[in-house]
């Protein structure tokens, strides 16, 4: 009514259209690369220019030549990237598996539910990391206190997200099962856990994220090999190329296990094939 | 009556809320676990009988000893202040560029991939930028706390305030509400609850970042007197320390916890309001 009595032209609301697919005729994806390209230009020229301190900035191209060089050396290699890559890939395996199998005893038992999900739910409001120094006095500097530390900082996350996963199974399903008659066993691999898979899948994915996060946090606080304490120890003796290469390796190698991981657990996730 | 019963399978779980003995059960196991744990630690204390195991009394006792020393409560204020600094600004700053960026969804497109992939970079191998750049002092360790913090809350808001459901927008359009009521009377009302949820969520990411950097940069702060009792092996003052660590976090968070309870209930679909 309004709309035909008003002298005004109607327009619909910016809150209402759709979004525009182009803006300055460039996609939002396109957007991003010439934002992020922009951003290390900006990097680029302050450091080449000399408004930053060639000592505290080092051009983006040359952090990319020094993280060349090192791929190339084999002591970095083996004393550095190997160590930090192994101990990832064992935090994820052993948080991964810890933490489905927590989240699969915390579904059969509701006690064990009751009891552990209020202090699940507040778990990351502590700083885990805390605690590596007692480990540190009970086992040394070493790989052992890292792995616990980092499984203990991504276990967590995996029980939540397959808890939630093998709660995901429709009642209707669950009665389904109870009227053909199926076994705890073809339970379990026919009905909860293909049901859980896309939760299970995005906690393991944050579960690799938080892994890398525990292992190289550590291997930076305190440690004696590894990508972290690398930085760490660049920084400590001033040595500024190194340092900003290994951060850049660092991104690279956090980028390339989270794509890689991600499109391995994508083909077992049936909601995005 | 048991026909009934027989029809639901016992796998469905549908807690009786109502009931009293239920309510009691719920609220006592994750007190009864907590006391177990510790049980278990002292048992093991004693077993053990060991200067680096120290049982829950010993760690509680050096705890208020070191309380009462002058530099340690130095410390300890000195990380609540940097904490609460940092902290504070995670959520103006952090909410507000969320929100803005969210009310635009070709921009939210456009930044959104360029934020999550920072957010999937182990940040704190990036400290040593926030020191060269800001020094060796609570500049750069409440700089880092915040950008820990930051970026989720900005990724949850930007989600919240572009999850303004489509037909009460719709409603405002044919009312012809201005943009200023629809941003106050349905978006903001609408991500509120997302709101409280990345409080308490970045409250735990804020505090791990600046107890991490407090380890690595060892100049005060709780952190610090952590790390420095290693070399000395005081392992009850170490555990005594994360035990205020714990009690820090938990406080807060409880109450950020009752606040996103209250909320939820107020303004989540299906609420009252």
């Amino acid at each position: 009514m309004s709309i035909l009595t008003s002298t005004r032209p109607y327009r619909i609301p910016g809150y209402l259209r759709p979004r525009p697919a182009t803006v300055l005729g460039l996609a939002p994806p396109a957007w991003a690369a010439v934002l992020g390209l922009a951003a290390m230009a900006a990097v680029e020229l302050a450091s080449r220019t000399g408004v930053v301190s060639k000592f505290d900035l080092v051009p983006p191209s040359r952090m990319a030549a020094r993280a060349a060089g090192l791929l190339t050396d084999t002591g970095f290699l083996t004393g550095q990237l190997v160590p930090s890559i192994g101990l990832i890939a064992a935090t994820f395996a052993i948080a991964g598996g810890l933490g489905v199998a927590a989240a699969y005893l915390l579904w059969r038992s509701e006690w064990c539910r009751k009891a552990t999900l209020p202090l699940l739910g507040v778990y990351y409001a502590v700083p885990v990391f805390a605690v590596y120094p007692i480990l540190v006095v009970l086992f040394g500097v070493g790989t052992a206190p890292i792995l616990v530390v980092s499984v203990a900082f991504a276990v967590v996350v995996v029980i939540t997200n397959s808890l939630t996963g093998f709660d995901s199974v429709p009642a209707t399903v669950t009665k389904l099962a109870r009227a053909r008659r199926l076994t705890a066993r073809q339970y379990l691999t026919k009905v909860l856990l293909p049901a859980a898979v896309p939760d299970v899948v995005a906690g393991l994915r944050l579960g690799l994220v938080y892994s890398t996060i525990g292992v190289l946090a550590t291997e930076f606080i305190l440690s004696t090999k590894g990508l972290g304490h690398f930085i760490a120890d660049a920084y400590h003796t001033f040595r500024v190329d190194d340092m900003y290469a290994g951060i850049l390796l660092i991104c690279v190698v956090a980028l390339i296990l989270n794509v890689t991981v991600a499109a391995m657990l994508g083909r077992i996730d049936w909601r995005r094939r | 009556m048991t026909t009934a019963e027989t029809v639901v399978p016992p796998v469905v779980r549908q807690p009786d809320r109502t009931s009293r003995q239920s309510r009691i059960a719920t609220a006592s196991a994750p007190v009864v676990l907590t006391l177990g744990l510790v049980g278990l630690w002292w048992a093991t204390a004693l077993v053990l009988d060991s200067s680096v195991f120290p049982d829950p009394a010993t760690a509680v006792q050096r705890l208020l000893v070191n309380l009462e020393s002058a530099r340690f409560l130095r410390s300890v204020t000195g990380t609540i202040v940097r904490l609460a600094i940092s902290y504070s600004l995670v959520v103006i700053v952090g909410a507000a560029i969320g929100f803005a960026l969210g009310l635009s969804r070709f921009w939210s497109d456009a930044v959104s991939p360029l934020l999550y992939a920072i957010y999937s970079i182990p940040k704190v191998v990036l400290f040593p930028l926030f020191l060269l750049f800001l020094g060796l002092g609570a500049t750069s360790q409440i700089a880092f706390a915040f950008f820990s913090g930051v970026l989720p809350m900005i990724l949850m808001m930007t989600n919240a305030a572009a999850a303004a459901p489509r037909l009460p927008l719709k409603l405002a359009a044919s009312l012809r509400m201005s943009r200023a009521a629809v941003i106050c009377k349905i978006v903001v009302p609408n991500a509120l609850p997302a709101f409280t949820s990345a409080l308490r969520l970045t409250f735990g990411l804020t505090f791990l970042g600046l107890l991490i950097v407090e380890m690595f940069s060892g100049v005060s702060g709780l952190g610090y007197e952590l790390l420095r009792n290693i070399p000395l092996a005081r392992m009850g003052d170490i555990i005594g320390e994360v035990i205020l660590v714990v009690v820090m976090a938990l406080v807060p968070v409880t109450a950020l916890r009752a606040l996103e309870g209250r909320i939820h209930r107020r303004y989540s679909a299906g609420g009252a309001k």
